[in-house]
């Protein structure tokens, strides 16, 4: 049995997600679009429980919540789950009488009932039932209380379909209906019901659906007809009517089921938002907590972790892969192979493990608590001055992580313009796979100021994306009014295991690459630099990796790395960042990181290493991130825009970089 | 008293009066999230430089843009 959970963003969608099933049966992404689809297995492993994006109205105004109607118009469901949230339950169940709608066996579950009596409302599950003529069962789904009960509800009781006629809209549009009804006879099998009040209010993926059974001109003039109707009836549109009928209906069912009683207590999240998004507090707080975060990250917590790990990693791993090798009696070219290329290669990459991770949890803890939508809010001023809205931001903060998810985000902000635009803008923010080489330069480099300078990189990244933002919004993408509206979720404290699988999903992904691409690309890089024109095993400087890297070397001359281990790396890079770390261990040839740091000022000065950092950060979105873009902008010509504006950029500032630096007298 | 919420100064009260003036999506949103002609609402801060404010109605806060803010009429509490 396939059942849909549905519900309001925030309410507690994926908690309760991650309580009632065991185990995904598949995540990936919905088809024709990658707003992430995941489809798990209730504790009886039979039924499915699909997923939906959060929405207030199955009238969709992004790509994102057309999702929903998508979904419903298209897949197969055999029952409803609507997660409520007590605390917001008017605006909750303008949803819920959409779905009831639609006539699917529907059960509610009613969360966040500790929320909502604090706040002075007070939801009777049993009366809310009995009104809404389906089950209501309470649940608290951060803590999976009530779950159990719930689940066996859903996918053991024969649950009645429900009163699809709960709201009366008025005879004007019950005939309509029952019109509809007559023009639709035998031609498909969804609610008419709910078809009609879905074109009605403005949804456009039924409008489409409908051209599709009955013809564009038919409809339109049956549509029509009823919008005269009740604007000369009633002076007002029909959209507003509609909604007018329902939000009636609602406030009926709460004076029967819920009391509500005025509390003169400020909520604590109120409290916090007097402290964070206060007039002058809220950038320097934010900016305090971003430098924070960078701080931990690489100085405090991540730099000795990823010490230890290198240690372990260069010391008794391999030395133990060695003497297995050795005892085994491996030939020189599977020792070569393994120990210079697998080892250096997918080891050097392992070794930026904690760092990614404990960068993961921050991104997961300011996602978790609500603080990113006060983000939103703090950053619109300056985002709306470079043409693109607070929200764009979002995507931009996760796009630290790495920029596929990131770009993913972008799907939340309504107005297309500004979503193609952030879209072609997050590549710029500095994701976790290129913090290894920053690590790496900065260790050898810049060992005073370690976090600072890495911070520099990160900054320069979002000045380079507002300020492209303001030229491709006043030039390319012009036009179009933008829109900013965003909910502000109360704060919530985040529960450490929610969090942990949060940050392990995310960070999962870098150590599934190192093992499955970082692996082939090391073997791949290694056996470039084993062979040569003249035969195998030949001297590096002879072999095809120092041939096809020297061709394109001097083109980086200007920007201060004219090498043709540079060059080579550049190239892998543009299949994954950490890449370049994977290429360069191997080039280098030494045993460990602190080893390549030292040979690394052989080839680099300060100032030369600070552009290949710049140049790094800018010069070409990964493959990943190139595909997603494709996919996402369904466009060659953005993909292809979005991979040559980044070339130029960076080799702009690159040389500004390092030609300016020497004029002033750094080396 | 009325006014512009806009207008409102920090933790002033008002029940919105006219939201047709504002941009038709900002309108849409502000209507799925339960914020229409009669809705309570409550000035809660307002973002430096001209910056979006953030405006509490029935238990929710909502952070809209000055511009759209200065477009809804209230009636002061």
């Amino acid at each position: 049995m396939d059942i849909a959970l549905i519900g309001n963003p925030n309410t507690g969608k994926t908690s309760l997600f991650n309580n009632l099933t065991g185990s995904y049966e598949y995540v990936g992404n919905w088809s024709g679009v990658t707003v992430e689809k995941k489809i798990g297995i209730f504790k009886n492993n039979k039924d499915r429980l699909i997923d939906l994006p959060g929405i207030y109205t199955l009238n969709p105004l992004s790509k994102d919540e057309g999702v929903v109607t998508q979904f419903l118009l298209t897949e197969k469901v055999d029952k409803m789950l609507n997660i409520l949230d007590a605390s917001q339950i008017e605006r909750n169940l303008y949803l819920t009488i959409q779905l009831l709608e639609y006539g699917k066996p529907t059960i509610i579950g009613l969360n966040m009932m500790d929320v909502a009596s604090k706040r002075g409302i007070h939801v009777d599950p049993v009366k809310l039932s009995q009104t809404l003529g389906i089950p209501v069962a309470p649940v608290v789904a951060r803590t999976g209380k009530g779950c159990t009960d719930l689940a066996a509800t859903i996918t053991e009781g024969g649950i009645p379909t429900p009163n699809a006629s709960l709201v009366h809209y008025g005879t004007e549009i019950e005939e309509a209906i029952g019109k509809l009804a007559e023009l639709l006879e035998g031609k498909q099998n969804y609610s008419v019901r709910w078809l009609a009040l879905q074109l009605f209010e403005g949804n456009q993926y039924v409008k489409q659906y409908l051209y599709s059974v009955i013809g564009e001109e038919r409809l339109n003039l049956f549509l029509q007809q009823i919008k005269n109707t009740i604007n000369t009836n009633y002076q007002t549109s029909l959209e507003l009517f509609i909604f007018q009928k329902r939000k009636a209906k609602i406030d009926w069912i709460i004076a029967d089921s819920a009391i509500k009683r005025n509390l003169t207590k400020t909520p604590l999240s109120e409290k916090i938002d007097a402290i964070v998004t206060n007039k002058i507090l809220g950038l320097p707080i934010f900016f305090l907590l971003m430098y924070l975060m960078f701080m931990l990250t690489f100085d405090w917590l991540g730099f000795p972790l990823s010490d230890y790990l290198d240690r372990l990693i260069t010391g008794p791993i391999a030395s133990g892969i060695e003497s297995l090798l050795s005892y085994v009696g491996a030939s020189d070219f599977i020792h070569a192979l393994i120990l210079d290329g697998i080892v250096a290669g997918v080891g050097g990459v392992l070794v930026f493990v904690p760092q990614i991770f404990i960068l993961f949890f921050f991104i997961s803890l300011l996602e978790d608590s609500g603080y990113m939508a006060r983000v939103a809010l703090v950053m619109d001023r300056l985002m709306e001055a470079v043409g693109l809205n607070g929200k764009a931001f979002i995507p931009m903060m996760i796009g630290f992580g790495c920029n596929v998810p990131g770009i993913m985000a972008a799907r939340t902000i309504e107005t297309p313009k500004e979503r193609l635009l952030t879209i072609l803008l997050t590549p710029l923010m500095s994701c976790s796979a290129r913090l290894p080489i920053y690590a790496l330069f900065v260790g050898a480099f810049f060992v005073q100021q370690k976090a600072l300078i890495v911070l520099s990189i990160y900054v320069l990244g979002i000045a380079v994306a507002l300020i492209l933002a303001k030229v491709f919004s006043t030039t390319i993408l012009k036009g179009e009014t933008s829109l900013f509206v965003i909910e502000l979720p109360p704060y919530r404290l985040p529960q450490f295991r929610a969090l942990w699988r949060s940050t392990w999903d995310k960070g999962k992904g870098f150590i599934k690459k190192a093992g499955t691409f970082i692996f082939a690309g090391s073997v791949f890089i290694w056996l470039l630099s084993y062979a040569g024109p003249s035969g195998m095993n030949v001297a590096l400087d002879d072999s095809y990796l120092a041939v096809i890297g020297g061709f394109i070397a001097p083109l980086f001359e200007p920007i201060g790395f004219n090498s043709w281990q540079a060059g080579a790396s550049l190239i892998t890079g543009f299949l994954a960042k950490e890449a370049i770390i994977s290429t360069m261990n191997i080039i280098y040839f030494v045993p460990d990181e602190a080893s390549l740091q030292g040979l690394l000022s052989n080839y680099f000065t300060p100032l030369s290493a600070y552009s290949f950092m710049i140049f790094i950060l800018l010069y070409i979105p990964c493959l990943a991130t190139t595909a997603t873009i494709y996919k996402e902008t369904g466009s060659k010509r953005w993909t292809v825009f979005s991979i040559g504006y980044a070339l130029i950029i960076a080799y702009i500032l690159s040389f500004v970089i390092y030609q300016g630096g020497k004029l002033l007298g750094l080396v | 008293m009325i006014v512009l919420i806009g207008k409102l100064k920090k933790g002033e009260k008002g029940r919105i009066l006219h939201i047709s003036n504002t941009d038709l999506l900002v309108r849409r949103r502000l209507l799925d999230l339960g914020i229409t002609e009669g809705s309570e609402v409550c000035l809660k801060c307002v973002m430096p430089f001209g910056g979006p404010v953030m405006v509490e109605s029935c238990g929710q806060c909502i952070g809209i843009r000055r511009k759209e803010a200065i477009q809804i009429e209230v009636e002061k509490l």
